[in-house]
């Protein structure tokens, strides 16, 4: 098949609002994301950034709009139901078994491949779950950290299991909220590669959250710019650069 | 090659000793008992040990799934009267006792289950207790059960051909087996998929259900699992005592169990085991002593968890796993 990657959408949200009280937190949110493609949304502080990402990934129901993925309407579907239908995503504050090992850490995510089968038989013997397990150990670069517990690992080291824990399932898309949070320069440079490597290398797709505007404009495809709960622009990175809305709302008060 | 398991791989062998050291003193006290020709000794063995079973189906859902269950001994109560009903109404039969207590304990479990298992943390604990205080109340003034006298003339029944629950040394056989039998299937579980899921939840319940699962559903399965458990531990109660009474259910007994889940060491299992056996001792020797035993027994509840605040069984198992590494070195060198 021909790949027409421009017309090729994976995940359409289209007109998506929430309130809390009195603040229109994210209003009318439309935008696509492509296939295999990396897809950001920035924004300033209070933009509405990582409420539009708990919208998309079920953390939270939206009061209006709809999101479709691979042609299914998925609006307000629980965290576990949407990973069924091939949306993962990673957290912003760290959130893994910090008191497990880093190996087990990916084989519980990894028992996801079985769906139950074989689940009266020990850990053991779950070879799709270990094999899992054991191919994330070696791509995210963690094999002598296998049997470290995941709470004793550095910062950067926890991001990366963050994401290869959201990656066990293999998902077809990938929400990564904030993945550079608190990441010295040369994590975030390594997590930059990976990122690309995501879409480049796994095939994924991307959908994307950061505040590190160098980043998403050198990693991302295509960027979607939110303010004050509202998207402000979309398009190529060149274009949002170019964007005078942009320019003020975002740029404005950084140069 | 990866540890596949965690990071402490002769831990399973340092429980294993554990366990085999348990079950081995319990048959050890009931034949001392036995050459003494004193059946006190063998039934308090048989009495620590269906407390034990209580105590397990506490650490399951709190070592294991994180909760904090204050209400427990409504299953273990429920079971100890469906045993008592069925042998003296419906059949004098052991294994129908059993089998039907363990049945009316699972539909129980799910009722309760489904009306505790949403709330979290200490509203979990609190509604769990709720709900053993209402039951109990319940059978606390049902006539019909005997209200709050309980039932008395539970008859004696034939387990097996040509040993029945009479037989003190016999039925501590036959306990013996059960709760053993509960502790390896529930240690079996806890190595499954299943069980690990279980772990997870207790670590990061939010997580799990990113991680594609219902975690609802496995809390579920788990509250029904610990109600069969302790309502198995229950129905075996009523064949050692020949009776039963409201005070089963009561919060003693609950608080009791949660006591010996943390003396023992939670998330351990076999912590469990070791806590009943431990205070059903020492409560019956210090009660021929005193009746303030309570008092000592808080006491050791307060040293143990400022001295040992992962149980005697969470303080032992690193100990003996470094003895146990010394020793494989040494030999090796």
């Amino acid at each position: 098949m021909i790949q027409t990657p421009l017309q090729d959408t994976v995940l359409s949200v289209k007109g998506l609002s929430v309130s809390f009280g009195a603040l229109k937190a994210v209003h009318d949110l439309t935008f696509d994301a492509q296939r295999g493609q990396v897809t950001a949304i920035i924004g300033p502080n209070g933009a509405g950034k990582s409420t539009a990402f708990n919208l998309i990934s079920g953390a939270i129901t939206p009061k209006f709009g709809q999101v479709k993925f691979e042609g299914q309407i998925v609006t307000g579907f629980s965290p576990d139901k949407m990973l069924a239908v091939g949306l993962s995503r990673s957290f912003q504050i760290t959130n893994l078994f910090f008191d497990l090992s880093v190996h087990e850490n990916l084989r519980l995510a990894g028992q996801y491949l079985e769906r139950g089968r074989g689940w009266w038989s020990p850990v053991q013997k779950s070879q799709t779950a270990l094999a899992r397990a054991d191919e994330l150990l070696s791509q995210f670069g963690l094999i002598s950290k296998a049997n470290d517990l995941a709470g004793h690992l550095s910062h950067g080291e926890q991001r990366r299991l963050e994401i290869a824990v959201a990656l066990a399932s293999k998902p077809s898309m990938i929400l990564l909220d904030e993945p550079t949070q608190g990441m010295s320069h040369a994590d975030t440079q390594e997590t930059a590669e990976l990122i690309r490597r995501l879409a480049s290398e796994f095939g994924l797709s991307v959908l994307l959250v950061e505040h590190d505007v160098d980043l998403v404009m050198r990693v991302s495809d295509h960027v979607v710019v939110m303010a004050q709960g509202m998207k402000i622009a979309d398009g190529s990175p060149q274009e949002v650069r170019a964007n005078p809305d942009v320019q003020t709302a975002y740029f404005g008060d950084k140069h | 090659m990866l540890d596949r398991f965690n990071s402490n791989s002769s831990k399973p062998n340092a429980v294993r000793i554990l366990a085999i050291v348990f079950f081995a003193t319990a048959l050890l006290f009931a034949l001392i008992g036995t050459v003494m020709g004193d059946s006190f000794y063998i039934r308090l063995a048989t009495e620590a040990l269906i407390f034990g079973g209580l105590a397990l189906s506490v650490d399951l859902l709190l070592g294991h799934v994180g909760l904090l269950p204050l209400g427990q001994a409504l299953f273990f109560g429920l079971g100890a009267y469906v045993s008592a009903v069925v042998l003296k109404e419906w059949a004098a039969s052991f294994w129908l006792a059993i089998i039907v207590s363990m049945l009316f304990c699972a539909f129980a479990g799910l009722i309760g289950g489904l009306i505790a298992i949403r709330s979290k943390g200490v509203y979990f604990a609190l509604i769990s207790f709720g709900l053993a205080q209402v039951f109990s109340r319940v059978i606390y003034n049902t006539r019909e059960l005997g209200a709050s006298d309980g039932m008395t003339g539970v008859p004696v029944v034939t387990v097996v051909p040509g040993l029945q629950t009479d037989n003190p040394l016999g039925f501590f056989f036959v306990t013996w087996l059960v709760i053993g039998g509960l502790y390896l299937v529930l240690r079996y579980v806890m190595q499954t998929p299943m069980g690990r899921l279980f772990g997870a939840i207790r670590v990061n319940e939010h997580r799990v259900c990113f991680l594609g699962f219902g975690a609802l559903r496995f809390k579920i399965t788990a509250f029904v699992a610990a109600a069969v458990v302790a309502g198995l531990s229950g129905a075996l109660y009523p064949m050692l005592r020949g009776f039963v009474s409201p005070e089963l259910m009561f919060f003693q007994v609950s608080g009791n169990a949660v006591v010996n889940v943390i003396i023992g060491g939670s998330g351990t299992l076999i912590g469990a085991l070791y806590g009943a056996g431990l205070l059903t001792v020492l409560k019956s020797i210090l009660g021929s002593f005193t009746v303030h035993h309570h008092i000592v027994i808080g006491l050791l509840f307060v040293v143990v968890v400022i001295a040992f605040p992962r149980g005697i069984v969470g303080y032992l198992v690193p100990v003996l796993e470094a003895r146990l590494s010394k020793k494989k070195t040494g030999d090796n060198s």
